[in-house]
């Protein structure tokens, strides 16, 4: 005779992945459960015990995991598990002793399995068996979903931009007579809750729209009276188009005059309105539309229009929970246009000689943008590489070249990238070399190793070329790459410097956090990988600089086993959504992009994603116990 | 407390049918509650019950819920729930303390079916409860009723054998609902026999834990740390 209580089966039911498996292999699993009490401070299962006889899930109190005992001394590399997760499942699977000891962090109840049961439900319960073998990634997928189910409302809307205007507008545009007063317009906007309003007159016919963007600049600042007509603060220049027109021609149209609404007239009428925010809800592909407007930009202004739109798309993006690699890439890509766009245009205003363009001349791009992991609030990180014609020395070229640098500089700025603070820039006479010149800056930066040498290397080491004589680069790429590797007390140095930034892990019910109870998404979850990824790439004499293909490319060479691989490159891609996600929660309160940071308080997300992050700070030191183990740290 | 005397010495022969006679008396045979059973090793059972309300003499049993201790666990399959038919539902007050509503009292197991299932159950394993003087006399009370055995049993009272294995935070705890807050053990199902039962016996789990640090190795010692709490309690 059994009795198993729902209140147990309720417990399972809002834990990952108990709640993904059928009910009956959860009752054939709780069935030959036990439940066991472990006071606080007392070891549950350590390596001396042998191959591991059992699994565990903890109902209530905290278990620690203190990892890496075997190698002495590394006691604050511990992982803390709390209700509802379940261990030691790679000792399990494998059927070996435990790595590190557990020990209950507080009195402690958990329900047992033994092995051999638990063998058996991974031949029952395919969600379990899933769950236990591909650990970060079966999460990962399961967040996934989960925000995926957010969004589903806008994925099922999602159109291609090939329908015509006519399927995309749902409702009639709110509208006014032209003599109504700005204080009326405004109210019928705020009622409709909408982000325009157009004047018509009798015959329905648009005469001037008035739009949300719009009320800070003609209404509040100059302080106007608000019982004026509205028609005299409108925008009169109207872009229109024809039900029938596609919406790709819509976003063409925004995309090249900077203009937020699209009216819909059919013979004259007003029929709808079309604005950036439905368009962006079909989005995907209307890139190439944008690209070819930064193309051919002829001034800095429709840059900025573009880089605006970009990043509105952006925000879009991250609303739609598109995954991170995808987004980076798509900021990385539009940011790159935009630059050389605006090096273009400098150049040829600044009028620089053709002789120096034509000796060559390569404009690098450092730091996150070299490595194509830009997010919305990264400053210009750049510099230049050049040729020396004959006849010249280097330092003439660079006085010719640094006041053209200086403008590019500005121009960037003024399209939404902030000068570096840290003034690594092109404009910066250190940072405008020669390719020899940077040679001998590179080497003594490996030769030193001086603090501030490791410093610089962080940034510069992920350059790529971005304009220009890519040539250039690549001499600069090959050449590191054939110095570095050679140089074991370099990457010995790197690698000692890496291993100071220590991801967070454990410490009461979670993450060590700073008193502000925050972390640092950036510096505690992101950094680590970055600068992993680059000593692998240097010592495996990898030359891509994107953090994720460093790893792909560098682990054969160093015989990093592949599903390591995998879980370190899944770890860094959800640390990179949460970011994202934060930085368009943050957005979304109104915060500026060059406001926007990486700090998110554990205490606030879903508890999936506590976990999942909890994983892949696990991942993350893992990733170093790897560099401290290949450099004897 | 003459109305329970009397209730005692009433005549006590309840028309037995014969399967119910034939089922006691084999179980008979192998109830001799094991006092020296094995705290580490041996079957300890937790049970909690619930009644038609909380008057020793007037109140009868409803429900009773057990889960089985051995090897330093619980062991979930080892449980055991069971809900006695009621001839008449107990009032609304009632129903609403331990959730068993009218009909599932009436639709209930035959008390007589219910008391010999929980013997059979039990097994002779000593029982653990929580102020075990409710649980111990609605048992006793329903097996003289319906089977007419005098249920006497080896028993101990997490009551006393909690305060005298963890003596520090004794002062605060009094109730069952005490121990609970303290050690943060949950129970989302309070006042359901089995839930009960449950939490009831993740105490146990950590009496014998205690227990064991002060080489306590039999059942009996349980009992008589039992008594020397009961002792300080009157004394104090």
């Amino acid at each position: 005779m059994s009795a198993i209580h729902s209140s147990q089966l309720s417990f399972f039911a809002a834990h990952a992945p108990f709640d993904r498996m059928e009910p009956a292999h959860l009752l054939w699993m709780l069935e030959r459960m036990s439940l066991a009490y472990y006071a606080a401070g007392e070891v549950i299962i350590s390596p001396e015990q042998g191959a591991v006889e059992r699994f565990l899930v903890i109902k209530q109190g905290t278990v620690q995991g203190e990892q890496n005992v075997a190698q002495g001394g590394d006691a604050d590399a511990w992982l803390e598990l709390v209700e509802g997760e379940c261990f030691p499942l790679g000792a399990l699977l494998a059927s070996r002793p435990v790595a590190g000891v557990y020990r209950a962090g507080s009195d402690t109840f958990c329900y047992e399995l033994a092995a051999a049961d638990f063998n058996g439900l991974l031949g029952l319960s395919t969600a379990f068996r899933d769950f236990c073998t591909r650990r970060i990634a079966n999460l990962l997928e399961h967040s996934k979903q989960l925000i995926q189910a957010q969004y589903s409302q806008s994925s099922a809307e999602q159109q291609s931009l090939n329908s015509p205007l006519s399927a995309i507008i749902s409702r009639m545009p709110v509208s006014c007579a032209p003599e109504t007063s700005v204080r009326h317009a405004l109210e019928l906007m705020y009622e409709a809750k909408v982000g325009s309003i157009v004047a018509v007159d009798g015959e329905q016919r648009p005469l001037g729209i008035l739009t949300l963007h719009d009320v800070l600049e003609r209404i509040v600042l100059p302080q106007i009276d608000l019982e004026q007509a509205v028609i005299g603060i409108m925008s009169r220049q109207l872009t229109t188009l024809q039900p029938q027109a596609l919406a790709h021609e819509a976003a063409l149209v925004m995309a090249r005059h900077g203009f937020r609404h699209v009216l819909i007239v059919e013979n004259e009428r007003l029929v709808g309105l079309v604005s950036e925010k439905d368009l962006f809800a079909l989005q995907r592909v209307g890139l190439r539309q944008i690209g070819s407007s930064i193309r051919e930009a002829t001034t800095v202004e429709v840059l900025q229009g573009a880089a605006a739109d970009i990043r509105r798309m952006a925000h879009s993006m991250m609303a739609q929970g598109v995954a991170p690699e995808q987004l980076t890439q798509f900021i990385s890509t539009f940011n790159d246009m935009i630059t050389v766009r605006v090096i273009e245009l400098e150049c040829a205003a600044s009028g620089l000689c053709d002789a120096l363009q034509q000796a060559g001349l390569c404009w690098i791009a450092l730091g996150s943008e070299g490595r194509f992991e830009q997010t919305l609030n990264t400053d210009q990180d750049n510099a230049l590489i050049f040729t020396v014609p004959d006849g010249m020395t280097a330092e003439e070229v660079r006085v010719q070249l640094l006041p053209v640098a200086r403008r590019i500089n500005v121009a960037l700025d003024l399209c939404g990238f902030p000068l570096c603070k840290g003034e690594i820039m092109a404009s910066n006479p250190q940072w405008c070399l020669s390719l020899d010149e940077w040679k001998q800056s590179f080497s003594s930066w490996i030769m030193h190793g001086a603090p501030e040498a490791l410093l610089h290397a962080s940034i510069f080491f992920d350059f790529r070329a971005l304009y220009g004589a890519q040539n250039l680069a690549e001499d600069l790429r090959t050449w590191l790459a054939r110095i570095a590797r050679d140089n074991q007390k370099f990457l010995h140095q790197m690698a000692e410097n890496a291993l100071r930034n220590r991801p967070p892990l454990g410490v009461m019910r979670d993450f060590v956090v700073g008193k502000e109870r925050t972390l640092d998404l950036k510096l505690n979850g992101i950094t680590p990988f970055v600068d992993a990824a680059r000593i692998f790439s240097l010592a495996a004499g990898v030359t891509h600089t994107s953090t994720i293909q460093r790893l792909r490319l560098s682990a054969p060479r160093l015989n990093i086993n592949a599903g390591e691989l995998e879980a370190w490159i899944d770890a860094l891609l959800f640390i990179q959504v949460l970011r994202l996600r934060h930085h368009d929660a943050l957005s979304e309160q109104g915060r500026g992009d060059a406001a926007l940071d990486n700090l998110i308080d554990p205490e606030r997300l879903h508890e999936l994603d506590r976990r999942i992050l909890k994983e892949a700070f696990r991942q993350a030191r893992k990733l170093q116990s790897r560099l401290s183990m290949d450099y004897g740290l | 407390m003459i109305s329970r005397l009397l209730s005692w010495l009433r005549p006590a022969a309840p028309a037995l049918l014969p399967g119910h006679a034939a089922r006691l008396a084999a179980l008979r045979k192998g109830i001799t509650p094991d006092r020296d059973a094995d705290l580490e090793q041996g079957r300890i059972v937790v049970v909690d019950v619930e009644s038609t309300g909380l008057s020793l003499a007037n109140d009868h049993l409803i429900a009773i819920g057990a889960v089985a201790m051995q090897g330093g666990r619980i062991v979930l399959a080892d449980s055991f729930e069971i809900v006695l038919r009621q001839d008449v539902a107990s009032g609304k007050d009632n129903i609403l303390v331990h959730g068993i509503g009218g009909s599932a009292q009436r639709e209930g197991v035959a008390p007589e079916d219910a008391l010999l299932d929980f013997l059979q159950y039990l097994d002779g394993a000593p029982l653990l409860a929580y102020h075990v003087s409710f649980d111990a006399t609605m048992l006793r009370k329903a097996y003289k009723k319906y089977l007419g055995l005098d249920f006497r049993h080896a028993w101990a009272d997490l009551a006393y054998v909690m305060p005298a294995l963890f003596p520090a935070p004794v002062r605060r705890c009094h109730a069952l609902d005490d121990w609970l807050k303290l050690f943060h053990v949950d129970n989302d199902a309070r006042h359901n026999a089995l839930a009960d039962a449950l939490a009831t016996a993740q105490l146990g789990l950590m009496a014998l834990r205690a227990a064991r640090a002060q080489k306590l190795a039999r059942f009996r010692q349980l009992q008589e740390i039992e008594k020397g709490q009961r002792w300080l309690g009157a004394a104090g």
